[in-house]
């Protein structure tokens, strides 16, 4: 059947009319073999443009539609569902860029009038390989995956499972599918874990800026609520180990480490912790403190369930010991527990894998490691909490109370290439501590620049500068040295060089990715930035979510932030997943994927490790390779490394795209 | 009834095309109990003229191996799809231009160059004498076909009904070929006669090719000693295979496969492929230090893709003239098509 093409021009206004001569362009193409309609248009997006493509396609009995106007990123959608309007398959609709590629960059109106004219008629000659493409659906899959039990990824779950669900049980082991329709209209939340407690880096600060609050006791009713909740499953002590699939049906694998102790017999005792005969650093206390190889991060940490440390526990190094096991009056302990790998379908993927302080013997003129009391922020923080190592108390290493304090902000800075933006105000927040608790103790704060944006941050310096603590602007090349009795932190002014005596040093290293970001950048082949942090889709307008759908990227795993931005990431992210992964309703599949002709593949294997969704896979009988439509996303990376063509990106087929460059090429 | 009449012509080719008809064995007696062999300059003593006596398409099926780098070359093709109903283009050389089109690039002049100037070891040609069209001599004039600067294949200069592919083509497609031509089950015009599936599909050694490809290390065959029953690609050895029709072998193994060797890739590409070196290059360049991709510099990548030796050569070493470089740019572009003098 010879096919009835539709040409429509668009000349946005002046955009485009003015800078090309849109009529010979429709006075060329009407005469093209298969043209039946060319028409020009003073606006096609608008709501009458719109209303005139939808009659001109109707009365025309139009086949095949071929827009000339703007980028497809504007408007391609609206157009497609205008066609759909006509009763056309939206994908026998092609759009052609002439005005950021031509008007808007081609000054010669002669010159641009051909460019846009080629254009138009590489699209035409692409028509006649455009394939009606029908859209497919699958059941939505409601349930989200949230990586990090910090304040964001808490927040995040809360939001997600907050409201109008009526809960109901399911237990741990047994599948959860055997419910009936009911079950399916509840969203469960799988909140994975890395370390043995939920609660992140915040909870392990005894009083945060900017509201001076404990934290542990701001967050306890969010861990509690989080833990009991019914539609939220918990896995402490789990990390994620492959994901497949896309946007509205990911398969997850996660590893459940284990713990060797129940956590159904488990009261939270603790009385396993006493005789345990070994004792290691505790590297939740900045290694402050020591803790057994039966252990809790800290004291009160949720759930309350300890953990044996396989490296370290005697017992399961082949030795004997079962101290624990004989202090245990619940029989909690579990020395034959093993990993399990655990598979759990979801719909949508929040990352809040947090962040660390940089270890400060990366930057050595310091004296971090080398000298006692030079101590990293962190540390300082768990000093100053009361479920600390001191129990609350600002001690130098020898026990004694420090009487002056050098606070060096900007630690790492310049070597990093990016400020934290938080250190400022934990460093005051911590400096406020301090004068709170040892009133007389001098505090010195070098900065190289100080960075105090929000509502709060001002008043809280002021309110630090009024205590008596001492800003000492330098130029960042701050050392420090060591004279036997006192460290001597020594810096630049503008004139001179100079030096002030302290009993302790605290630092403020850059806060940098947590290790497990490369692993979960790789698993979801999802992009890092240049500091190792989680690339966002658009800084400005998209600022959690991953390139990747369905995949969002929150909290400090994806810059450093403080507490009330990691929250309301958050709490953002959920927002979108509820407003996109509606229960019970139908998602549409990508409709331009790639598909394999069995009749011409070879099985050559070249297409499976390279896709990025895991989409391919060998059909062992046939000897050929098939995709799995549902989790194929058209990248089309597939296409171009089949050395048959059996391979083919719908929308994009070779013979589609030649017949343009053919043309355009004459 | 009058048999069949039947050519055969070599052009710019090795005599491989030629050996393989005569390697038809007994057959060919069948062949020509069935048929009338008219012309067969490289077996039998025709004359040129013979030919032009004929009339328009009396024969009915003309065998043309060999690229077109000559004058003579393109006349005798010409002169062939005249007399002949059918023309099938026999050979890698005359279905993709073959080894010969390789000359592509180059041009005459620099050919001649390294055939008969200083740079040539083997010629002694002090007064550094090229071959021309016409050489005046006592005698009179001697006169020599004009060499081309590019070399074509056979559809690039007439009209070709079938192809059978092949460097050189296997006995038993050409025997199908004939019988298929003879009791008049035509395929479609301009059917390549073998498989449409590449060479993998076949191959005893896809089985042990893993799932997930990865090129640690590109080796040249001479460098392995290759296990017989490992995928070459897999082993780092550049294998065709992927990219080239199968059916070189009857027994379906393929044939360099079965003495050891990587396909060369000399049935052409699969008919959803235009170019089979850029084909070649793209799905090579996929799986290229797939594994541990993430942890290679600019240069790493570059040293990888450096131990591929001769690029052009070795993905399109049958298929220059008729791929989408088809020769390398003239200096002179009037001059690039033939030799006027």
């Amino acid at each position: 059947m010879q096919e009835r093409i539709g040409v429509f021009v668009c000349k946005c206004g002046p955009n485009i009319g003015d800078k090309i001569d849109v009529d010979t362009i429709v006075n060329e193409v009407k005469n093209i073999d298969g043209v039946v309609t060319a028409k020009s248009h003073n606006l096609l997006c608008s709501n009458d443009g719109l209303e005139f493509l939808k009659e001109e396609i109707i009365k025309g009995n139009l086949s095949r539609v071929v827009v000339a106007a703007c980028t497809p990123k504007m408007y391609e959608q609206k157009f497609m569902n205008t066609c759909e309007e006509a009763g056309l398959n939206p994908f026998l609709f092609h759009m052609t860029n002439i005005r950021e590629q031509v008007a808007w960059v081609t000054p010669d109106k002669i010159l641009a009038t051909e460019k846009a004219r080629k254009l138009c008629l590489a699209a035409i000659n692409r028509m006649s390989f455009q394939e009606p493409i029908e859209k497919k659906e699958i059941d939505v899959q409601p349930d989200v995956l949230v990586v990090g039990g910090g304040v964001a990824g808490l927040e995040a779950t809360l939001t997600l499972t907050a409201k109008g669900r009526k809960i109901i049980l399911v237990e741990k082991d047994d599948s959860g599918k055997t419910e009936t329709t009911e079950s399916a209209q509840f969203r469960r939340v799988y909140l994975v874990e890395k370390s043995p407690c939920i609660g992140g880096v915040s909870a392990r600060f005894e009083e945060v800026y900017q509201t001076m609050e404990c934290a542990p006791c701001m967050l306890s009713p969010e861990l509690q609520e989080v833990l009991q909740k019914e539609n939220v499953e918990t896995l402490t002590y789990s990390e994620v180990e492959e994901i497949v699939g896309s946007f509205g049906n990911f398969t997850v694998k996660i590893r459940r480490k284990a713990r060797y102790v129940s956590e159904e017999a488990c009261i939270g005792c603790n009385a396993c912790f006493e005789p345990c005969p070994i004792e290691i650093p505790n590297q939740y206390d900045g290694g402050l403190s020591k803790r057994k190889a039966i252990y809790l991060p800290y004291a009160g940490a949720l759930p309350n369930v300890p953990v044996i440390d396989r490296l370290n526990c005697l017992h399961l190094n082949g030795k004997e010991c079962n101290a624990c096991e004989q202090a245990c009056a619940f029989g909690a302990i579990n020395f034959e527990d093993e990993d399990r790998l655990i598979e759990k379908n979801v719909g949508a993927i929040i990352l809040a894998v947090g962040s660390k302080l940089s270890d400060p013997t990366q930057f050595p003129q310091f004296g971090y490691g080398k000298y006692d009391n030079v101590l990293s922020a962190i540390q300082l923080e768990r000093l100053n909490a009361s479920n600390g190592p001191t129990g609350g108390k600002i001690l130098l290493r020898n026990g004694q109370e420090p009487k002056s304090i050098a606070f060096i902000y900007c630690v790492g800075r310049k070597e990093k290439g990016y400020c934290s933006g938080i250190c400022c105000m934990y460093m005051s927040a911590l400096a406020h501590h301090v004068k709170e608790k040892l009133p007389d103790v001098k505090i010195y704060s070098f900065y190289t620049d100080l960075c105090l944006p929000k509502k709060e941050h001002q008043k809280i310096f002021e309110k630090v500068l009024a205590k008596g603590v001492e800003f000492i602007r330098s130029d960042g090349s701050e050392y420090v040295d060591y004279d036997g009795k006192k460290l001597i932190v020594k810096y630049k002014t503008e004139s001179s060089v100079k030096s002030v005596l302290a009993d302790m040093v605290i630092l403020a290293p850059p806060v940098e990715p947590a290790k497990d970001i490369e692993k979960l950048a790789k698993l979801l082949d999802i992009p890092l930035d240049e500091h190792g942090f989680f690339s966002e889709e658009h800084i400005l307008m998209k600022p959690f979510g991953a390139p990747l759908e369905g995949v969002f990227v929150v909290g400090t795993c994806q810059g450093p932030k403080d507490i009330g931005d990691s929250v309301a990431q958050g709490s953002a992210s959920a927002g979108k997943i509820l407003s996109r992964l509606m229960l019970g309703e139908k998602l549409e599949l990508e409709p331009i994927v790639a598909e394999i002709d069995e009749e011409i593949c070879c099985g050559c294997n070249t297409c499976i490790g390279l896709c990025p969704f895991s989409a391919i896979h060998r059909d062992v009988e046939k000897k050929v390779s098939v995709i799995d439509d549902t989790l194929c996303r058209g990248c089309g990376t597939c296409v171009a490394a089949c050395p048959t063509g059996a391979t083919k990106a719908k929308n994009f087929t070779m013979e589609q795209i030649s017949a343009e460059i053919m043309e355009v090429a004459k | 009834m009058p048999k069949p009449k039947v050519a055969f012509y070599w052009c710019a080719s090795c005599g491989g095309c030629e050996e393989a008809i005569v390697d038809l064995n007994e057959d060919i007696l069948k062949v020509v109990e069935l048929v009338d062999i008219v012309f067969w300059p490289c077996a039998m003593d025709f004359k040129y003229d013979d030919v032009r006596k004929m009339k328009d398409n009396e024969i009915t099926v003309a065998f043309i191996n060999g690229a077109i780098r000559t004058d003579e070359q393109e006349e005798m093709a010409n002169l062939l799809r005249k007399k002949a109903q059918i023309v099938v283009a026999f050979g890698s050389c005359s279905h993709l231009g073959g080894i010969p089109g390789l000359a592509n690039f180059w041009d005459r002049e620099t050919i001649f160059e390294s055939s008969y100037g200083k740079g040539c070891p083997s010629v002694d040609n002090p007064d550094g004498i090229v071959p021309q069209t016409v050489s005046k001599v006592p005698e009179g004039e001697l006169t020599l076909p004009a060499f081309h600067n590019t070399v074509k294949s056979l559809d690039q200069v007439i009209d070709v009904d079938y192809y059978i592919p092949g460097c050189a083509p296997p006995p038993y497609l050409t025997m199908k070929a004939i019988v298929a031509i003879l009791s008049g089950e035509l395929p479609e015009k301009g059917a390549i006669l073998a498989p449409e599936k590449t060479l993998c599909d076949e191959c005893s050694l896809n089985d042990s090719k893993p799932e997930k490809i990865s090129i640690k290390e590109i080796k040249r065959i001479s460098e392995v000693i290759s296990d017989p029953e490992k995928c070459f690609l897999a082993e780092g050895v550049i294998c065709m295979g992927p990219v080239t029709r199968s059916g070189c072998s009857e027994e379906g193994d393929g044939k360099c496969i079965s003495a050891n060797m990587p396909c060369r890739g000399c049935f052409g590409p699969p008919p959803e492929v235009k170019d089979v070196g850029g084909k070649m290059i793209s799905a090579l360049a996929s799986i290229v230090g797939l594994e541990g991709e993430e942890n290679m510099s600019e240069e790493d990548v570059e040293k990888l893709i450096n131990q591929i030796v001769d690029p052009a050569g070795y993905f399109y070493r049958f298929s220059l003239p008729t791929s989408l470089l088809r020769r390398k740019r003239m200096s002179n572009p009037a001059k690039e098509d033939r030799y006027n003098g």
